[in-house]
Parts: C-alpha cells; sequence; structure tokens
C-alpha cells in the first residue's frame, strides 16, 4: 500500500513486529561457507567470549530494521539512510520486538522527508536503536 | 589520573590516515546472495521481488566490506558499536561495484562503559561505473582494553 508523506504524523507509532533470531538464520543469512563471526553460529564460541549464548550479528539486526521501516513505508517510498547505536548484545533465541516512531517530517527540494526512529526489544529492554531517514511520495 | 591529564592514545601517524582512500575493489551485488537473504527474512516487498532485477538495500551486508588497510587498533578489544548505510539508489542484481574502503573518523572517550576508550569509524563507499556512490556503510568500532577499563572502574 502507498503511503503518501501527507498522510504521515510526527510521533505516529509504527506497528510492532516480532522476530526471533536463530543460529540457524544467522548463517543462512550470511551464506553457509561464507566467513563470519564463529559466536553467531555456536552457543560455545559465544560463551568463551562472555556472552550468554551465541550472538545475534548486527547485520542482521540493521536488515530487519531496514526491512521494518520499508514495509511500513510502502513500495513507493525509498530508504535514504538508517543509522544504528548497537546498546547490548542480542541472544541467539531471544525474541526481538522492533517497534518504531515518526520522529520528523519535512519537504526539501520538493522531497517528502520522513525520519523514522526505531528500537529492538529484547526481555523489554531496548538493544538497538535507529534512526531511518525515508522519501515518500508527495499528492500531486 | 585526573580526565586532564590523561594522555591521548590519539597520534598524528593516527589523525594522517583519517580520510586516505584505499585502492578499489570489485563487488558484485550477487542474486543469488540478494534472494537468500530476501527470502530468509521473508520480505515480499514487490520492489525485489523475482525478476525485477533489482536487489534490498541490506544486501549491502553480503558485500563483506574489507576493513581500510589503514584500520588502527590501538587497543587490543573491539566492539561493533554503530552502523550507518547510505543509499543514493537501488542495487540492480548482477551490477559490479567498486568498493573503496577509508577511515572516515578517530577519536577517543573518556569513562562511560569501557574506560578510556578509541571510536574508529570505517567506511567502505560504492561506486558504480560511471563513478558515482550508490551507498556506503559505516561502522564505529569501539577499541578499549579490558584490564584498564577494570582499573578506571568503568561500568
Amino acid at each position: 500500500m502507498t503511503r503518501y508523506y501527507e498522510d504521515v504524523n510526527i510521533d505516529e507509532e509504527i506497528p510492532p513486529v516480532e522476530k526471533t533470531p536463530t543460529e540457524d538464520l544467522a548463517v543462512d543469512f550470511f551464506g553457509r561457507g561464507n566467513p563470519m563471526n564463529p559466536a553467531f553460529a555456536d552457543a560455545a564460541a559465544g560463551k568463551r567470549l562472555g556472552l550468554k549464548g551465541a550472538l545475534v550479528p548486527g547485520m542482521l539486526k540493521i536488515a530487519w530494521m531496514t526491512q521494518y521501516a520499508n514495509d511500513w513505508a510502502g513500495p513507493e517510498s525509498t530508504l535514504e539512510n538508517i543509522r544504528v547505536a548497537y546498546r547490548r548484545p542480542d541472544m541467539a533465541g531471544t525474541p526481538l520486538t522492533l517497534s518504531g516512531r515518526v520522529v520528523d517530517k519535512r519537504q526539501e527540494a520538493g522531497k517528502g522527508i520522513v525520519e523514522v526512529e526505531v528500537v529492538t526489544l529484547a526481555d523489554g529492554q531496548p538493544s538497538v536503536r535507529g534512526n531511518v531517514q525515508l522519501v515518500l511520495p508527495i499528492r500531486g | 589520573m585526573s580526565e586532564q591529564e590523561e594522555q591521548s592514545l590519539i597520534t598524528d601517524e593516527h589523525r594522517a590516515i583519517i580520510g586516505v582512500r584505499g585502492e578499489p575493489y570489485p563487488v558484485i551485488v550477487a542474486g543469488e546472495h540478494a534472494s537468500r537473504m530476501r527470502d530468509i527474512l521473508e520480505d515480499s516487498d514487490p520492489r525485489w521481488a523475482d525478476g525485477t532485477g533489482m536487489a534490498p538495500p541490506y544486501a549491502l551486508a553480503s558485500f563483506g566490506g574489507r576493513p581500510s588497510r589503514n584500520m588502527p587498533f590501538i587497543l587490543p578489544n573491539g566492539l561493533l558499536t554503530q552502523q550507518e548505510w547510505r543509499f543514493n539508489r537501488p542495487f540492480r542484481v548482477g551490477e559490479e561495484l567498486q568498493a573503496v574502503a577509508y577511515v572516515a573518523d578517530i577519536r577517543e572517550r573518556l569513562g562511560g562503559r569501557y574506560g578510556h576508550s578509541v571510536l574508529v569509524t570505517s567506511a567502505v563507499d560504492y561506486l558504480d561505473s560511471e563513478g558515482n556512490v550508490v551507498a556506503s556503510a559505516l561502522s564505529m568500532l569501539t577499541q578499549f582494553d579490558p584490564a584498564r577499563a577494570k582499573k578506571e572502574g568503568a561500568e
């Protein structure tokens, strides 16, 4: 569904989405046989780093946040930028809730720019905070 | 030692490498990787469905961005603490891009969770055959010394 710039309001909440990261999902995301941190695929390797289990790759989380923002913005939008801060490690098997909120909207050079704050929550605690800049179509 | 007396870990040699671009190397927007990632994420966005010739933005994660050859390792441990992706246009499946890596910034932080830490931001620009930047990926590595962090009573 096309989402237009005019229909977006600052402080608007984006419906949350739940994702469950697993070791297999991390391995398949990067591709089996491709080099990656062993702690993504192996709980024992994660524990050797002082973690509780296998680590969820940051790349997988930023990809989910990109997908989440794109899904909300619709197929006529353009994602220009995503910037994230990793606040705490996430463990495979612990569900992540992605939630978002519109924090700004403005028109620049004829473009309808919308900024969205996206957070991943694990056990109710934020683990990644991100800001996404999208361009939405403007009604003619 | 007070914060004022703490000596900087960043030298002129480190500062001199900021912005120095490495040799370009090719990366391919491979359809097999793009569609695998899309399917793993259960992404049904029609923009990068089969047959469109377009790859999702997170295909960037498949490029395996090499760190800059100049990347300084000033302290023994490092954690990825921030990441940024910038896009100027969508990726086309099958296109070859030239990746150019460089160190974008080096700064340090006193106190906090990691004690006296060094924040190194590395970047990779992906350019098309006409020399236009299609996308950029930036990563901030927080370098720290665990022994020192403990000694300084970091969080």
